[in-house]
Protein backbone atom coordinates (compact mmCIF):
# COMPACT_ATOMS: atom_id res chain seq x y z
CA UNK A 1 0.00 0.00 0.00
CA UNK A 2 1.05 3.44 -0.92
CA UNK A 3 0.58 6.37 1.18
CA UNK A 4 0.59 9.77 0.32
CA UNK A 5 1.76 12.82 2.38
CA UNK A 6 -1.95 13.45 3.35
CA UNK A 7 -3.13 10.44 4.08
CA UNK A 8 0.11 9.71 5.92
CA UNK A 9 -0.06 13.13 8.23
CA UNK A 10 -4.13 12.06 8.36
CA UNK A 11 -2.87 9.03 10.27
CA UNK A 12 -0.47 10.04 12.23
CA UNK A 13 -2.84 13.04 14.35
CA UNK A 14 -5.14 10.06 14.71
CA UNK A 15 -1.94 8.72 16.75
CA UNK A 16 -1.41 11.90 18.54
CA UNK A 17 -5.60 11.99 19.44
CA UNK A 18 -5.43 8.25 20.95
CA UNK A 19 -2.48 9.29 23.01
CA UNK A 20 -4.21 11.65 24.71
CA UNK A 21 -5.33 9.58 27.61
CA UNK A 22 -6.59 13.05 29.74
CA UNK A 23 -10.13 14.15 29.44
CA UNK A 24 -13.27 12.77 27.58
CA UNK A 25 -11.78 9.29 24.99
CA UNK A 26 -13.61 9.70 21.38
CA UNK A 27 -14.53 6.26 19.44
CA UNK A 28 -12.68 5.09 16.97
CA UNK A 29 -15.64 6.39 14.53
CA UNK A 30 -15.38 9.84 15.86
CA UNK A 31 -11.66 9.86 15.37
CA UNK A 32 -11.88 8.31 11.80
CA UNK A 33 -14.62 11.48 11.44
CA UNK A 34 -12.03 13.61 12.76
CA UNK A 35 -9.40 12.91 10.30
CA UNK A 36 -11.70 12.66 7.05
CA UNK A 37 -10.74 8.91 6.92
CA UNK A 38 -13.82 5.89 6.18
CA UNK A 39 -13.54 4.16 9.61
CA UNK A 40 -13.17 0.85 7.68
CA UNK A 41 -10.56 2.35 6.02
CA UNK A 42 -9.11 4.13 9.00
CA UNK A 43 -8.81 1.07 11.29
CA UNK A 44 -6.95 -0.86 8.19
CA UNK A 45 -4.81 1.60 7.41
CA UNK A 46 -4.05 2.44 10.82
CA UNK A 47 -2.79 -0.85 11.44
CA UNK A 48 -0.72 -1.78 8.24
CA UNK A 49 1.34 1.44 9.60
CA UNK A 50 1.32 1.04 13.02
CA UNK A 51 1.32 -2.72 13.82
CA UNK A 52 -2.03 -2.58 15.68
CA UNK A 53 -5.55 -1.36 15.28
CA UNK A 54 -6.43 2.01 17.09
CA UNK A 55 -8.16 0.00 19.55
CA UNK A 56 -5.37 -1.57 20.64
CA UNK A 57 -3.32 1.18 20.47
CA UNK A 58 -4.92 2.95 22.58
CA UNK A 59 -5.30 -0.01 25.15
CA UNK A 60 -1.36 -0.59 25.43
CA UNK A 61 -0.64 3.53 25.55
CA UNK A 62 -2.89 2.84 28.91
CA UNK A 63 -1.14 -0.19 30.36
CA UNK A 64 2.06 1.66 29.20
CA UNK A 65 1.39 4.26 31.53
CA UNK A 66 -0.16 2.41 34.70
CA UNK A 67 3.39 0.10 34.65
CA UNK A 68 5.15 3.56 35.06
CA UNK A 69 2.73 4.76 37.34
CA UNK A 70 3.08 1.56 38.98
CA UNK A 71 6.60 1.76 39.77
CA UNK A 72 6.69 5.39 40.37
CA UNK A 73 3.86 5.75 42.39
CA UNK A 74 2.27 4.28 46.00
CA UNK A 75 -0.75 4.35 44.84
CA UNK A 76 -3.36 1.27 44.69
CA UNK A 77 -2.99 -0.85 42.10
CA UNK A 78 -7.09 0.23 41.98
CA UNK A 79 -6.52 3.71 41.58
CA UNK A 80 -3.99 3.53 39.13
CA UNK A 81 -6.78 1.29 37.31
CA UNK A 82 -8.95 4.45 37.43
CA UNK A 83 -6.90 6.89 36.54
CA UNK A 84 -5.34 5.61 32.86
CA UNK A 85 -8.86 5.16 31.93
CA UNK A 86 -10.09 1.29 32.74
CA UNK A 87 -13.67 0.73 34.66
CA UNK A 88 -12.93 -2.63 35.70
CA UNK A 89 -10.08 -4.34 37.71
CA UNK A 90 -10.16 -7.46 36.27
CA UNK A 91 -10.12 -6.34 32.46
CA UNK A 92 -7.33 -4.48 33.56
CA UNK A 93 -5.02 -6.85 35.47
CA UNK A 94 -5.98 -9.43 32.20
CA UNK A 95 -5.05 -7.05 29.72
CA UNK A 96 -1.99 -5.93 31.75
CA UNK A 97 -0.86 -10.02 32.24
CA UNK A 98 -1.06 -10.24 28.50
CA UNK A 99 1.05 -7.77 27.28
CA UNK A 100 3.61 -8.02 30.13
CA UNK A 101 3.48 -11.19 31.66
CA UNK A 102 2.43 -10.89 34.84
CA UNK A 103 -0.61 -8.89 36.56
CA UNK A 104 -0.09 -5.40 37.92
CA UNK A 105 0.13 -6.35 41.91
CA UNK A 106 2.88 -8.74 40.73
CA UNK A 107 4.68 -6.22 38.53
CA UNK A 108 4.80 -3.75 41.33
CA UNK A 109 6.07 -6.13 43.88
CA UNK A 110 8.67 -7.42 41.38
CA UNK A 111 9.75 -4.09 40.42
CA UNK A 112 9.97 -2.11 43.88
CA UNK A 113 11.85 -4.96 45.52
CA UNK A 114 14.49 -4.98 42.79
CA UNK A 115 17.61 -3.69 43.37
CA UNK A 116 18.80 -1.50 40.42
CA UNK A 117 20.69 -2.94 37.42
CA UNK A 118 22.96 -0.59 35.24
CA UNK A 119 22.66 -0.67 31.82
CA UNK A 120 21.41 0.96 28.91
CA UNK A 121 18.36 -1.45 28.70
CA UNK A 122 17.30 -0.78 32.87
CA UNK A 123 17.71 3.47 31.46
CA UNK A 124 15.57 2.28 28.76
CA UNK A 125 12.87 0.92 31.15
CA UNK A 126 12.16 4.25 32.61
CA UNK A 127 12.84 2.90 35.87
CA UNK A 128 11.62 4.87 39.07
CA UNK A 129 13.21 8.66 39.13
CA UNK A 130 14.25 7.49 43.26
CA UNK A 131 16.27 4.69 41.43
CA UNK A 132 18.33 7.22 39.45
CA UNK A 133 18.75 9.66 42.45
CA UNK A 134 20.04 6.49 44.73
CA UNK A 135 22.10 5.35 41.76
CA UNK A 136 23.88 8.70 41.90
CA UNK A 137 24.21 8.71 45.39
CA UNK A 138 25.96 5.43 45.83
CA UNK A 139 28.20 6.74 42.63
CA UNK A 140 29.14 9.71 45.11
CA UNK A 141 29.45 7.76 47.97
CA UNK A 142 31.87 4.95 46.25
CA UNK A 143 33.65 7.73 44.63
CA UNK A 144 34.18 9.06 48.11
CA UNK A 145 35.53 6.05 49.92
CA UNK A 146 31.86 5.90 51.91
CA UNK A 147 31.24 1.84 51.42
CA UNK A 148 28.90 1.30 54.69
CA UNK A 149 25.69 2.60 52.75
CA UNK A 150 23.51 -0.77 52.69
CA UNK A 151 22.83 -1.92 48.97
CA UNK A 152 18.97 -1.38 50.13
CA UNK A 153 19.17 1.71 52.10
CA UNK A 154 16.69 3.09 49.70
CA UNK A 155 14.15 1.49 51.30
CA UNK A 156 14.38 4.19 54.04
CA UNK A 157 14.23 6.62 51.19
CA UNK A 158 10.93 6.23 49.72
CA UNK A 159 9.36 9.44 50.32
CA UNK A 160 11.90 10.70 47.74
CA UNK A 161 10.04 8.96 45.33
CA UNK A 162 6.33 10.28 45.54
CA UNK B 1 37.71 -0.71 15.72
CA UNK B 2 34.93 -1.86 13.83
CA UNK B 3 31.42 -1.48 13.45
CA UNK B 4 29.46 -5.01 13.84
CA UNK B 5 26.00 -3.28 15.52
CA UNK B 6 23.54 -1.27 14.98
CA UNK B 7 20.58 -0.46 16.67
CA UNK B 8 16.77 0.35 15.85
CA UNK B 9 14.51 1.23 18.11
CA UNK B 10 10.79 -0.28 18.30
CA UNK B 11 7.44 -0.28 19.90
CA UNK B 12 7.14 -3.75 20.77
CA UNK B 13 9.70 -5.74 20.45
CA UNK B 14 7.80 -9.07 19.97
CA UNK B 15 5.95 -7.75 17.02
CA UNK B 16 9.35 -6.41 15.76
CA UNK B 17 10.96 -9.79 15.78
CA UNK B 18 8.06 -10.93 13.41
CA UNK B 19 8.17 -7.62 11.21
CA UNK B 20 12.05 -7.72 10.73
CA UNK B 21 12.28 -11.58 9.99
CA UNK B 22 8.85 -12.57 8.43
CA UNK B 23 8.28 -9.70 6.60
CA UNK B 24 11.93 -8.66 6.00
CA UNK B 25 13.54 -11.80 5.45
CA UNK B 26 16.33 -11.11 7.92
CA UNK B 27 17.30 -13.82 10.59
CA UNK B 28 17.14 -13.90 13.88
CA UNK B 29 20.65 -14.13 15.25
CA UNK B 30 20.26 -13.78 19.54
CA UNK B 31 16.89 -13.09 21.52
CA UNK B 32 18.19 -12.78 25.36
CA UNK B 33 16.20 -11.80 28.31
CA UNK B 34 17.03 -8.98 29.80
CA UNK B 35 15.15 -7.96 32.36
CA UNK B 36 11.74 -7.28 31.35
CA UNK B 37 12.92 -6.56 28.04
CA UNK B 38 14.72 -8.43 25.47
CA UNK B 39 18.24 -8.21 23.71
CA UNK B 40 17.25 -9.21 19.85
CA UNK B 41 19.36 -9.42 16.92
CA UNK B 42 19.00 -10.19 13.69
CA UNK B 43 21.12 -10.43 10.74
CA UNK B 44 20.72 -10.32 6.90
CA UNK B 45 20.54 -13.65 5.11
CA UNK B 46 22.45 -11.58 1.95
CA UNK B 47 25.37 -10.53 4.59
CA UNK B 48 27.53 -9.40 5.49
CA UNK B 49 26.81 -12.16 7.97
CA UNK B 50 28.34 -10.33 11.06
CA UNK B 51 26.50 -7.39 11.26
CA UNK B 52 24.00 -7.31 13.68
CA UNK B 53 20.73 -5.40 13.96
CA UNK B 54 19.65 -5.31 17.12
CA UNK B 55 15.63 -4.11 18.05
CA UNK B 56 16.03 -2.16 21.11
CA UNK B 57 12.64 -1.52 23.15
CA UNK B 58 11.64 2.64 23.37
CA UNK B 59 10.22 2.29 26.97
CA UNK B 60 12.03 5.84 27.35
CA UNK B 61 10.06 8.21 27.26
CA UNK B 62 12.87 10.47 25.51
CA UNK B 63 13.11 7.59 22.95
CA UNK B 64 9.69 7.84 21.84
CA UNK B 65 9.54 11.27 21.75
CA UNK B 66 12.55 10.97 19.43
CA UNK B 67 11.00 8.14 17.59
CA UNK B 68 7.70 9.75 17.26
CA UNK B 69 9.05 13.41 15.94
CA UNK B 70 11.27 11.29 13.03
CA UNK B 71 8.00 9.60 12.13
CA UNK B 72 5.95 12.27 11.61
CA UNK B 73 8.16 14.25 9.50
CA UNK B 74 8.64 11.29 7.65
CA UNK B 75 12.40 10.98 7.65
CA UNK B 76 13.62 7.07 8.08
CA UNK B 77 16.45 6.49 10.77
CA UNK B 78 18.08 3.26 8.87
CA UNK B 79 18.54 2.32 5.44
CA UNK B 80 18.92 -1.02 3.84
CA UNK B 81 20.87 -1.81 0.47
CA UNK B 82 18.85 -3.89 -2.11
CA UNK B 83 19.70 -5.36 -5.03
CA UNK B 84 16.48 -4.49 -7.17
CA UNK B 85 14.25 -1.57 -5.50
CA UNK B 86 11.16 -2.02 -7.70
CA UNK B 87 11.21 -6.12 -6.92
CA UNK B 88 11.96 -5.47 -2.92
CA UNK B 89 8.80 -2.84 -3.03
CA UNK B 90 6.89 -5.21 -4.96
CA UNK B 91 7.60 -8.35 -2.44
CA UNK B 92 7.01 -6.13 0.38
CA UNK B 93 4.01 -4.30 -1.00
CA UNK B 94 2.32 -7.77 -1.04
CA UNK B 95 2.85 -8.58 2.36
CA UNK B 96 0.97 -5.62 2.71
CA UNK B 97 3.63 -3.03 4.07
CA UNK B 98 3.00 0.13 4.01
CA UNK B 99 5.52 2.43 1.53
CA UNK B 100 5.14 6.11 2.30
CA UNK B 101 7.71 7.28 -0.95
CA UNK B 102 7.40 5.25 -3.84
CA UNK B 103 10.18 4.41 -5.69
CA UNK B 104 12.48 7.14 -6.58
CA UNK B 105 15.77 8.68 -8.32
CA UNK B 106 18.21 10.68 -6.20
CA UNK B 107 21.43 11.19 -6.88
CA UNK B 108 23.24 8.12 -7.58
CA UNK B 109 20.69 5.49 -5.94
CA UNK B 110 17.05 4.75 -6.30
CA UNK B 111 15.23 4.71 -3.14
CA UNK B 112 11.97 4.43 -1.66
CA UNK B 113 10.56 4.43 2.35
CA UNK B 114 8.42 1.92 4.44
CA UNK B 115 6.91 1.87 7.88
CA UNK B 116 8.21 -0.88 9.80
CA UNK B 117 5.09 -1.63 11.82
CA UNK B 118 7.13 -0.45 14.68
CA UNK B 119 7.43 3.10 14.83
CA UNK B 120 10.05 3.92 12.15
CA UNK B 121 10.11 4.77 8.55
CA UNK B 122 13.32 2.64 6.57
CA UNK B 123 14.42 3.48 3.75
CA UNK B 124 15.64 0.77 1.07
CA UNK B 125 18.04 2.04 -1.54
CA UNK B 126 19.61 0.72 -4.89
CA UNK B 127 22.58 2.37 -5.65
CA UNK B 128 22.77 2.98 -9.77
CA UNK B 129 25.60 2.54 -12.26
Amino acid sequence: MLLRHDGFRRLCRARELLAQLDGPQPTIEALAREVRISPAHFIRQFEALFGVTPHQYRIQLRLDRAKHLLAAQRRSVTAICMEVGFSSLGSFSTLFAQRFGEPPSVYRRRIQAADLVPGCLTLMAGVPDRSFREAERRALHDTSGNQSRSPHAHQADEHHGG
Amino acid sequence: MRIKLTSIMVDDQEKALRFYTDVLGFTECRDIPVGEFRWITVTSPEGPSDVELALEPNANPAGKAFQDAMFEQGIPVAAFEVGDLTAEVARLSAKGVVFTRPPMTAGPVMLAVFADTCGNLIQLYQPTP
